[in-house]
């Protein structure tokens, strides 16, 4: 019976396949170097923001406009890492107030890297990610975790 | 109840009710049939991410999702070799009658102890809060069970040793 573990549908011309969800989510993919150039220059910035002291503003800084797509795992990594460099330099009393001065936008971003960094326990510090968890999800609510989740554009 | 357990179940609490929105999907590859669509994995844009929460690098959920149906996968804390024997014994005791339990998955996924699954019938079925509730209570009881088990195995073997050492006196 072994004929029929064969995955015909996948052998096809026009199959629909991974790449392609991601191509409708993401659309065109830019340049390997332009991506990682970005990343670097953000950590950087969210970097001499945080010796300032300035953590509101360095969470915002790192929120923008993260590297989507299967090709940039090097770039996903060292940005969940300037995000979690942020995060972690939010105190737990000032979280609710941080995450009600995010649009929207921002606020799904964060929760994507909240769960990114979850996923990593050996390498961020979990306790203090699920107390921004909590804090983030009474701000945005559960439709915030609902587009982490149904989201193709993974951080 | 410990200052990280309870952001760790609050967490899973809020992502497994936002995560459980099924509904009635057919195989698209199979006339005719219907199946948990997470757990044969043929069609890809059917599937959501899957999640993970963490409290320690021991203590885990993975919450995967997909249009009909939802496996919860548990971690569950082994600190020593007493626990890791506790827990598989306690978690094979359960698998083993997963038909009383419904939504018990008979065999966890690979680097998880105990997993659920539950589809679309199962939300038709029971309530969702319910079903939330559920994984819950048994997350916070599984600790404390291992706990009172290892504590009764320790006396018992403390009384053993002794009643056996006491014939050399």
């Amino acid at each position: 019976m072994a004929f029929r573990k064969i995955d015909i549908d996948a052998l096809e011309e026009d199959a629909f396949g991974e790449d392609e969800i991601e191509f409708q989510e993401i659309g065109e993919l830019r340049p390997l170097s332009d991506v990682e150039a970005e990343v670097n220059s953000r950590a950087q910035e969210v970097r001499s923001l945080l010796q300032r002291g300035n953590t509101s503003g360095a969470l915002t800084t790192a929120l923008q406009n993260p590297p989507y797509g299967a090709p940039y795992h090097a770039a996903k990594a060292r940005n969940t890492q300037t995000v979690m460099e942020a995060v972690i330099s939010v105190k737990v009393v000032d979280m609710a107030q941080v995450a009600k001065g995010l649009s929207p936008e921002e606020q799904d971003v964060l929760m994507k890297y909240l769960y990114a960094g979850m996923a990593a326990p050996e390498q961020y510090n979990s306790g203090h990610l699920l107390s921004f968890h909590e804090k983030l999800t009474e701000v945005a609510g559960q439709g915030c975790i609902v587009r982490v989740i149904t989201d193709r554009r993974t951080v | 109840m410990s200052n990280t357990l309870r952001p760790y179940l609050n967490a899973v609490r809020q992502t497994l009710t936002a995560a459980m929105c099924l509904e009635n999907f057919s195989s698209q590859v199979a006339e005719r049939h219907n199946k948990p669509e997470v757990e044969v994995g043929t069609s890809k844009e059917v599937l959501l991410n899957p999640v993970v929460i963490s409290r320690n690098d021991k203590e885990r959920v993975l919450i995967e999702t997909s249009v009909n149906s939802l496996r919860v996968s548990i971690a569950i804390k082994q600190a020593d070799e007493i626990e890791r024997i506790l827990a598989h014994k306690f978690t094979r005791f359960l698998t083993q009658r997963a038909e009383s339990f419904v939504i018990l998955r008979r065999k966890p996924i690979e680097g998880y102890d105990i997993s659920f699954l539950i589809t679309n019938a199962h939300t038709e079925q029971m309530y969702k809060h319910k079903l939330v509730d559920f994984i819950i209570q048994f997350m916070e009881e599984v600790d404390k069970e291992i706990s009172e088990m290892k504590l009764s195995l320790n006396a018992r073997a403390r009384i053993v040793s002794e009643s056996y050492l006491s014939q050399f006196n």
